[in-house]
C-alpha cells in the first residue's frame, strides 16, 4: 500500500505492517463505498420518506440531514468506522517512521544538499510560529500534525503524511500520489493554452505532491512551494530532489509570505484552504492577490462548495468538520468563494470553477475532452473519495 | 506500538490524538468495543496474510523459514487474488451493517406479528 512512495525517502514497513496498512487500505474501501452506499440506501428509503410524512417537505440542507440521520444505527457505525479507520491510517505507517526517524534525517540532508539531480532550495525558520489553527489540533486525526518536531532536521511528521496518504488514498491517487495537481494542471494548461507562467507559488504544499506537477506542464518556470511545517518542507525538498524535479521549498505562512508584490503568475494550492479558518483563507486571497503578475492566476483544487453539492452530498461531504478534526471545513464549503475572492482585490467577473476528471482513473483523453468545457457540473462523484472520484478547482484573475 | 523503540536510531512518537474524542453510541463503551472489533479484525487479517504467505513460500520450497516469509512478494495475480479475498473477509465481519439496507431495498412485505412479550 506504501508503493506509492518510490522515491528514497521510502521506509522500510515489516511483513505485518504492510498487512495492516493493507486493510486499512481495504476497510476504507469498505467504509468510503459500501457503507456510505448502505447509509445513502436507509436514508432514501426509510428515513427521508419518514422525514417527509412527518414535516410534509423534504430536508431543505445538509444540517438538517445530519440531525436527520445521526440517531440511525448505519450511521453511528459508518462514523465510528470512519474515525477508527482514520486512526489506524496513522497508526499503521507510524511503527517504521519511529524506527527510522534519524536516518530519514540524515538521508533528507543528503539529498537536500546534494544536488547530484537536480538543484532546489529549501529554508526553514527557527523561530518560526506556526498559526495556532494548526498547531492546536491533529489535523485529519493525524497524530504531530504537520508541524511537530522532536529531533535536528526533522522529516518525521512528513514521512508520516505521505506513508499514510498512500495507505489513505487506497491508490486513488495514481502515481507518486500527485494525481489531484497533475490532473488539475493539464487541464488548466489545455483549457488555457495562452497561459505561460514564469513562476508558480504552491501554498500549504506539504509533501510536494502538489507542486511538482507544475514543474511537470511548465518546465522552464521557477516552482515553489510553501508550508508552515518545517518537517513537511525538509521532506518536500528531499523528495524532489530524489525524483530529480528543481523546485524550492519555504517554512512560511500562506498568509504572510516573504515573496515580493507581483511576483508569481500562478499562486495555487491543492487540499489547503478546507483546512484554514474562513478569516485566515481572506487572507490567503489578500496575499495571492498581493503576490500575483497583473493577468496572474489565483487557483485552489478544493471540496465543491455546498451550493453546487445535492442536501444529501453536502451532508456526507462535510461529516468530516465534525468528526475528523477538520472543523473549518464546513465554513469554508459555506461561503461564497465569489465575494471572498472580491474582498480580496480580484474581480468578481474573473472567477472561474471547473471539474477535472481524474487523469489516475479516467485517462488523459477524457481529461482533453473535459478541458474544452466551461463551467463546473453538479456531480455527486465531485470530492468524494471513493469509486470514481473527480477533481473541482476554482480561482480568478489578478 | 514500535517493536524496537529502545534503538538509538527511532524517534519515539506520539500515537494518540490529540483533543476531544468523537463518540456516536449512546450506551456507554460501544465506541470503544468498535474500535476493539476493529482492531482485532485487522489482526486477523494480519494473520490470514501471513498464512497466505507461508502456503506460497511452502508450496514454492517445500521449506518454510522465518526469512523466506519476511521477504516473500506475492506474484500481481496472487496479490489480486488476495485484495479480492480480503474485501469479502471485511465484509463477512461487518454482514450486519449491510443487513439494514439489503432488507430495506427487497420492499419487505407487511411481516405477521410475533406474539405479544409475556
Amino acid at each position: 500500500m506504501t508503493d506509492a512512495v518510490d522515491h528514497d525517502l521510502k521506509v522500510k514497513h515489516t511483513k505485518d505492517e504492510a498487512s495492516r496498512q493493507n486493510f486499512v487500505a481495504g476497510m476504507r474501501g469498505y467504509v468510503l463505498n459500501d457503507l456510505s452506499g448502505h447509509m445513502k440506501t436507509v436514508w432514501d428509503r426509510k428515513v427521508e420518506p419518514a422525514f417527509e410524512k412527518a414535516n410534509g417537505r423534504a430536508p431543505s440542507d445538509g444540517p438538517e440531514i445530519h440531525k436527520t440521520i445521526k440517531s440511525e444505527t448505519i450511521f453511528k457505525f459508518y462514523s465510528a468506522m470512519r474515525c477508527n479507520t482514520q486512526e489506524m491510517v496513522w497508526r499503521s505507517v507510524m511503527p517504521a517512521v519511529e524506527r527510522e526517524g534519524r536516518d530519514l534525517s540524515r538521508r533528507a540532508q543528503v539529498l537536500s544538499q546534494a544536488g547530484d539531480k537536480a538543484q532546489g532550495t529549501v529554508e526553514t525558520n527557527p523561530n518560526f510560529e506556526v498559526p495556532r489553527y494548526v498547531s492546536e489540533l491533529d489535523v485529519h486525526m493525524m497524530p504531530g500534525n504537520y508541524h511537530e518536531e522532536r529531533i535536528d532536521y526533522d522529516v518525521t511528521q512528513g514521512a508520516v503524511f505521505d506513508n499514510g496518504l498512500a495507505v489513505f488514498s487506497f491508490g486513488l491517487l495514481g502515481d507518486r500520489m500527485e494525481d489531484i495537481t497533475d490532473s488539475v494542471s493539464t487541464f488548466y494548461q489545455a483549457h488555457y493554452p495562452d497561459s505561460k507562467p514564469k513562476k508558480i507559488l504552491d501554498l500549504g504544499c506539504t509533501l510536494g505532491h502538489s507542486t511538482l506537477p507544475w514543474k511537470a506542464r511548465y518546465p522552464d518556470a521557477e516552482v515553489h512551494g510553501v508550508d508552515v511545517g518545517g518537517p513537511c518542507v525538509r521532506y518536500a525538498h528531499a523528495r524532489a530532489q530524489s525524483y530529480g524535479v528543481d523546485a524550492h521549498f519555504h517554512q512560511m505562512d500562506a498568509e504572510h509570505t516573504d515573496f515580493e508584490d507581483e511576483s508569481f503568475d500562478i499562486v495555487y494550492s491543492c487540499m489547503f484552504l478546507h483546512e484554514v479558518p474562513l478569516k485566515n483563507i481572506k487572507g490567503v486571497f489578500k496575499e495571492a492577490h498581493r503576490l500575483l503578475k497583473p493577468g496572474g492566476v489565483m487557483l485552489h483544487y478544493e471540496l465543491p462548495p455546498n451550493t453546487m453539492t445535492s442536501p444529501y452530498d453536502g451532508f456526507y461531504l462535510d461529516w468530516d468538520s465534525y468528526y475528523n478534526k477538520e472543523p473549518f471545513y464546513k465554513a469554508f464549503r459555506d461561503a461564497d468563494a465569489k465575494a471572498e475572492i472580491e474582498d480580496a482585490g480580484f474581480e468578481k467577473d474573473s472567477f472561474f470553477e471547473h471539474v477535472a476528471p481524474s487523469r489516475n482513473l479516467y485517462g488523459h483523453d477524457a481529461l482533453m475532452e473535459a478541458a474544452q468545457q466551461d463551467g463546473a457540473k453538479n456531480d455527486s462523484r465531485v470530492g468524494r473519495f471513493g469509486d470514481g472520484v473527480m477533481w473541482y478547482f476554482f480561482g480568478a484573475r489578478k | 506500538m514500535p517493536d524496537d523503540s529502545a534503538n538509538a536510531e527511532s524517534t519515539p512518537l506520539r500515537y494518540s490524538v490529540k483533543g476531544k474524542r468523537m463518540r456516536f453510541f449512546d450506551a456507554q463503551g460501544v465506541d470503544e468495543l468498535v474500535a476493539i472489533c476493529m482492531g482485532m479484525a485487522q489482526e486477523m487479517w494480519v494473520i490470514k496474510e501471513r498464512q497466505a504467505a507461508l502456503e506460497s513460500v511452502a508450496a514454492e520450497k517445500g521449506v518454510v523459514l522465518p526469512d523466506d516469509i519476511e521477504g516473500h512478494a506475492f506474484s500481481p495475480d496472487q496479490r489480486a487474488a488476495l485484495d479480492a479475498e480480503k474485501q469479502g473477509f471485511i465484509d463477512r465481519i461487518f454482514f450486519t451493517l449491510r443487513e439494514e439496507a439489503e432488507s430495506l431495498a427487497a420492499e419487505p412485505e407487511e411481516e405477521p406479528p410475533a406474539p405479544s412479550m409475556p
